[in-house]
């Protein structure tokens, strides 16, 4: 039977690679970006230890809901976690170093805290590339038999989470977020908010997005309400997260907080919705 | 609980990335245990002066010996000529990480050499 033995080191090899590449599509951006590298040594390392943290739950949650083992216990969840989170510090080592942002002139303290701040986006592109990307038999079956009743609300939060942290993370290093949530009026506000929404409801339920009908319960206006509302809820709590871990929260009046999140919100939003049916 | 199956690469990366992992909570759990409450203290050293074609160069080395991250820190180095003339070189550093060091050049026309040089930190920000 499959699955009873142990994988090829070729095998092994491919699967690797796959996540590597998926790390490096969804974080590039990241490593390209000076805030981010910027953000490494002015968050303190409490800041880091809980960014890491948290990268590290959200990984244990992908990968025992959408991970490409189906039917992983959880110790083999663990292990998967723990090694993706290694490969990407490894990813962001060798990437960072070959564009020149560390090198042995530097302090430990920013050379570690570059490699942590841009290793957490690469673990969770690690992730979700090596569970999506994959093109061999096991994982064709294992995308027919992953059946919709297998689909619970926890788990659709916890992918929808992911989805709104690499949307998020990718955006809100950028001064950009700050000069557009500073300028704009409350009706501005509100219209962005009304935007998320219907994008968000137009992306479950409405417009037959790869997935849709496979993850999300499509029984009446109460799952539409219920489903819109707890995804862009979830895009915000993570947005303000991953703002504060920016530093963007520092030093600003709530209602710059507040507004930053909306701004930012619409990206995130995308990311559990669209971002969370492409990833499972 | 079943036992994963793994061969023995994937367990030389499992031990590898848990090795990573803790080496790297390590150091930022001593780094947090070790910080002060010092707030920023940019600090300028000077090198010996180089003679170019046309000006004189001074190697500087910038030390950041506070627990804080500062930004935007403006530097300047005045040279005091003993016919009382005065000659100001500045420059800025966009970031100078807590207990980081940074070095930079600064010129000059005249020869230091014959003067007397002032390091000054004329401003920063908390980030």
């Amino acid at each position: 039977m499959k699955g009873e033995t142990a994988p090829t080191v070729i095998q092994s090899l491919r699967e690797y690679a796959r996540g590597v590449a998926g790390g490096l599509m969804f974080s590039l951006p990241l490593l390209y970006t000076m805030e981010v590298w910027w953000t490494g040594f002015i968050a303190g390392p409490l800041r880091l230890l809980l960014y890491g943290l948290a990268t590290f739950v959200l990984l244990l949650g992908y990968n025992h809901y959408a991970g490409l083992h189906d039917d992983s216990s959880w110790s083999e969840v663990l292990i998967d976690s723990v090694e993706e989170l290694g490969i990407g510090l490894l990813v962001s080592v060798a990437l960072l170093w070959l564009i020149g942002r560390i090198s042995s002139e530097m302090s430990l303290d920013e050379i570690v805290g570059k490699i942590v701040v841009e290793a957490m986006t690469v673990a969770i592109g690690i992730s979700v590339g090596t569970a999506q990307l994959g093109l061999s038999g096991d994982d064709e079956k294992k995308k027919e038999t992953s059946a919709p009743n297998e689909v619970r609300f926890g788990g659709q939060l916890v992918i929808a989470a992911c989805g709104a942290t690499l949307f998020a993370a990718n955006i809100a290093p950028t001064e950009e977020v700050v000069a557009i949530a500073t300028s704009l009026s409350v009706a501005q506000l509100l219209a962005l908010m009304l935007l998320s929404l219907l994008l968000t409801a137009l992306i479950l339920y409405y417009i037959e997005f790869a997935g849709s009908k496979r993850f999300v319960s499509q029984n009446g206006l109460t799952s539409v309400l219920i489903g819109t509302i707890t995804s862009y809820a979830t895009a915000l709590a993570i947005t303000a997260a991953v703002l504060w871990f920016f530093g963007r929260f520092d030093q600003v009046a709530l209602f710059t907080a507040l507004a930053e999140t909306i701004v930012l919100g619409l990206a995130s939003t995308l990311g559990a919705s669209a971002g969370r049916l492409l990833v499972q | 609980m079943k036992k994963p199956k793994k061969n023995w690469l994937e367990w030389s990366v499992f031990a590898l990335s848990l090795v990573l992992i803790l080496a790297t909570a390590g150091i930022l759990i001593h780094e947090q245990l070790s910080l002060g409450e010092k707030p920023a203290e940019p600090h300028l050293e000077l090198g010996r002066p180089v003679a170019r074609d046309g000006y004189f160069a001074v190697p500087v080395t910038v030390v950041n010996r506070g627990d804080e991250t500062a930004a935007n820190v403006h530097l300047s180095v005045v040279l005091h000529l003993p016919d009382g003339a005065k000659e100001t070189a500045e420059f800025d550093l966009p970031y100078l990480p807590r207990r980081a060091t940074r070095e930079a050049w600064i010129t000059f026309r005249q020869d230091p050499r014959a003067g007397k040089l002032e390091p000054r930190v004329l401003g920063y920000q908390k980030p």
